[in-house]
């Protein structure tokens, strides 16, 4: 029986995680779910005696079974702690590929724990771990124990993480994001795992997320933290079925089915182009069926086609010496984007969607096929505010800069000094920020701040297309709605095109009018949001949208 | 196996470019190489015979190939300053094989002191939490990076020799005399020069380790319940050694090209003080070999560090 009575922690002043009080019964999953910021990592680090040093326990105390670990106004006893650290307690990170030493094997990294804690010989290590490796699903155990973690893929690493933290049996396993960073398909094999684990060994579970649907799967009770106390606390139905507190109630509304699901903007039917595909045909023929499209009454003319395309990259070294080779990273990508459509585009990573979207954008030159633009330049929304905007420039001046950079590109697009700035404020209006951010620098805006500031960077140029990569995945769940909202309401008004790429499908099916799926480097299926939900054509597509 | 036949055909390559680019520099430098050997008082006839025996009448081209050529078959030509007796022009080799040693073995003993004292230090340094230790270490390591090493070698100089009495200054003797006395007294200016390097390789592997320290394999080693001793040689030391390693590459390429200033203040017949001499006496079979010597050097020094970040990082070898 672990538990946290009471516990507050500071970093210099201010309280992050406030009187928390959390008990974990044997065999028990609880799961901790909350915003970032919420004070549910620094529980959790705080539990396993891994918080930083600078962190004060002003309140409250942790207790492993009767063993008092940590009490407040005492420094850490590490020497105590390390005792009970992996060999009682362990812990499995949300990134496995920074979470291991990337130069050393993997197989003496999870030797390490037995080396620390017992005192069995090399053989017997050797065994152990190889052992574990295979009860966690790793099939090639001796190839895995004499890997680098960079040799292995994502889930494979995920593996060793949770083999190390199992080996020594112990009666707490704390999961902290650990399938926040894999593949969908992956993140539900790692669920399986640990569930597995969970009813075999009989331990109890710490599971952090920030995502509430995860956390229903596998949890048995969870804790729900907002500004580092606990708001409620429920055996997992309840919570689900009667939330009591309002910001619980606005966590389950937040994940992204709340949306309701858009019609408006695009109505009536798709020219149907995925039957008549063939690459040879001539510009004329082109035209025509575009006036064939027209003739059904609806004005959705396409502002981009692509024609059979396939895109390259160089693969290797800048070496004098050795050949260049040449991969098609996309290969015969075929279909077009209509005015006012969002067009969700959905895959592993690695199955092409960057390097398309890439390819759409003009960055990537290395092509074969066709793609026609009917309007200006399109435009992007990054992955990640916090990096992809300058800090040393004011939101005015970033919000200007895609215009100087049209001007420099294009003279008769140069504006005056005067209308950029009246363009910009205009922005800022319109993805709903105030006039008073227009002088004011990054850092001072939140995420959510940030990406807006990056949304209206890619509008003022007034595009047709706007390729959003990821555009929510960076942010928290309640700012994901906002943000997903906005853009919906800017496509409305400003009659935008999305090229809509993410891992997560609830977010594509709430935004997109249609779905595309890529595998290895083709498209594989494109359809409309609900047909293809409804009938999947490929299996591929099936075990995409099952972890839906 | 790849990677090295390719590093062999880069160093080939380079050597060659920088050997036309040396050769066609002494072309353009102002100065003729008959006047600074007979000087001013000689004969038309006595010059335009010597250019006539140094073959520089021949056309540029030519005499670079008879000269490379004469490389390549192990002749490096001969000094126009120095001469083995009154007929005799010193060949290059022989002077070369003079000085080298002595160059040689200076960049091994600062090499040396370079490396088993600053990695400890850093190591330590980084390991403590001592504010005291810290902040006195900053201050001393700062001072030492930023002290010329002229004026290292005169301090060394003045506190080994004239107060300790440890070596009698300028008291150089032979490798070939007395090997033990030479090294001995070696030991000094290698001093000089290990000095700030050891301060910068200290406090950049402090830094380094310090980085690595935030990485989240460092959170993963001490939720095993490794203590922070293990996690800094377990784990930290190796991945914070990656830019140290290029860091002292750089060093050692720096001084086995010969250290000028230090082989000036402790009176060192080395490679440095011979490429001065030779560049201010137009010196042009001496420069040039030279300056492929030192080419060569930080070649294969990089080399030897492109093969230790393979060791190092199993990363590397496969991108």
């Amino acid at each position: 029986m672990i538990k946290i009575e009471n516990l507050s922690v500071a970093f210099d002043g201010p309280e992050v995680v406030k009187n928390v009080t959390l008990e974990l019964k044997d065999g028990e999953i609880l799961g901790v779910v909350g915003e970032s910021g919420s004070g549910k990592s620094v529980t959790a680090l705080t539990l396993m005696g891994l918080v930083a040093d600078t962190a004060e326990i002003t309140s409250g105390r942790i207790v492993f079974d009767d063993v008092v670990l940590r009490e407040a106004g005492k420094p850490i006893d590490k020497a105590l702690y390390r005792k009970y650290q992996g060999a009682e307690m362990s812990m499995v990170f949300q990134e496995p590929m920074t979470s291991l030493n990337p130069t050393v094997r993997v197989g003496r990294q999870v030797e390490e724990m037995l080396r620390l804690h017992t005192d069995f010989s090399n053989e017997k290590i050797r065994e152990k771990v190889l052992e574990t490796f295979e009860a966690v699903g790793l099939k090639d155990a001796e190839t895995v124990y004499a890997s680098y973690p960079h040799q292995l893929s994502g889930g494979m690493r995920q593996r060793v993480m949770i083999a190390m933290a199992v080996i020594l049996h112990p009666d707490l396993v704390v999961c902290d994001e650990p399938t926040t960073a894999l593949d969908v398909t992956i993140q539900n094999q790692i669920i399986e795992l640990l569930r597995t684990i969970n009813t075999k060994e009989q331990n109890s579970m710490l599971f952090i997320t920030h995502d509430l649907n995860l956390a229903r799967r596998i949890c048995h009770r969870i804790a729900v933290m907002k500004d580092g106390r606990v708001v409620e606390l429920g055996k997992t139905e309840d919570i689900f079925e009667h939330p009591e507190e309002t910001y619980t109630r606005e966590l389950i509304e937040a994940v992204p089915s709340r949306l309701k699901r858009r019609t408006s903007v695009f109505q009536g039917k798709y020219p149907a182009e995925e039957e008549e595909c063939c690459p040879g045909r001539s510009e004329e023929s082109l035209g025509e069926e575009e006036a064939v499209g027209g003739v059904e009454g609806q004005a959705f003319p396409p502002v981009v086609e692509v024609r059979d395309l396939s895109v390259f990259y160089q693969d290797g070294s800048n070496s004098l010496f050795s050949r260049k080779k040449r991969h098609a990273a996309v290969q015969g990508a075929d279909f077009s984007i209509y005015r006012g459509e969002s067009l969700g585009l959905v895959g592993e990573s690695g199955c092409g969607k960057t390097t398309l979207s890439r390819a759409i954008l003009g960055m990537n030159r290395d092509i074969t096929g066709e793609i026609r633009h009917t309007t200006v330049r399109p435009q992007m929304i990054f992955q990640d505010p916090y990096s992809s905007l300058n800090p040393a420039k004011t939101i005015g001046w970033l919000l200007q800069e895609p215009l100087r950079a049209a001007a420099a590109l294009d003279k008769s697009r140069a504006m005056s000094r005067e209308d950029m700035e009246a363009a910009a404020y205009d922005m800022l209006r319109r993805v709903g920020m105030e006039e008073t951010y227009f002088h004011r620098r990054p850092s001072q805006l939140s995420g959510g701040q940030r990406q807006r500031v990056s949304i209206g960077q890619a509008l003022i140029t007034n595009p047709g297309l706007v390729v959003a990569d990821e555009p929510v995945s960076a942010l928290d769940v309640t700012i994901q709605a906002q943000i997903m909202e906005l853009m919906q309401k800017l496509q409305q008004e400003m009659q935008l095109s999305y090229l809509f790429i993410s891992h997560d499908i609830n977010v594509v099916y709430k935004m997109c009018d249609r779905i595309m799926v890529m595998k290895d480097g083709e498209i594989i299926e494109i359809g409309e949001t609900q047909e293809l939900f409804d009938n999947p054509k490929q299996e591929y597509t099936k075990k995409l949208l099952a972890s839906h | 196996m790849n990677f090295f036949i390719k590093k062999f055909i880069t160093l080939i390559m380079t050597l060659f470019l920088v050997s036309v680019g040396a050769f066609l520099a002494f072309q353009i430098i102002p100065g003729d190489v008959v006047t600074s050997i007979l000087g001013t008082e000689a004969t038309p006839e006595r010059e335009e015979q010597l250019r006539e025996e140094l073959g520089l009448n021949d056309p540029p081209v030519v005499r670079y190939f008879s000269w490379a050529g004469g490389v390549l078959r192990g002749d490096l030509g001969r000094s126009y300053q120095y001469s083995k007796n009154m007929n005799e022009m010193m060949p290059v080799a022989e002077l070369i094989g003079d000085k080298l040693p002595v160059t040689l073995w200076l960049a091994g003993l600062a090499m040396v002191l370079i490396v088993m004292v600053s990695i400890p230090l850093g190591v330590l340094w980084a390991k403590s939490g001592n504010r005291f230790l810290d902040a006195a270490l900053g201050v001393v390591t700062q001072a030492t990076m930023a002290v010329p090493s002229f004026f290292l070698g005169i301090l060394v100089t003045f506190l080994f020799g004239v107060v300790l009495k440890w070596f009698a200054p300028g008291s150089y003797v032979s490798y070939r005399q007395d090997f033990g006395g030479f090294l001995g007294y070696l030991v000094f200016p290698a001093l000089s020069i290990a000095l700030p390097k050891i301060a910068m390789t200290a406090r950049f592997l402090r830094n380094s380790m310090l980085t690595e320290m935030k990485a989240d394999y460092v959170r993963t080693a001490y939720s095993k319940g490794c203590s922070r001793q293990r996690v800094m040689y377990g784990h930290v030391l190796r991945n914070a050694m990656m830019p140290v390693v290029t860091f002292l590459g750089m060093i050692i390429a720096e001084i086995v090209a010969g250290s000028i200033v230090v082989e000036q203040v402790f009176g060192l017949p080395g490679i440095g003080r011979l490429l001065i001499s030779s560049i201010n006496n137009r010196d042009f079979p001496v420069v040039e070999i030279l300056i492929l010597y030192i080419t060569f050097v930080v070649i294969f020094v990089y080399f030897l560090v492109d093969i230790l970040y393979r060791v190092i990082d199993p990363r590397i070898s496969e991108r």
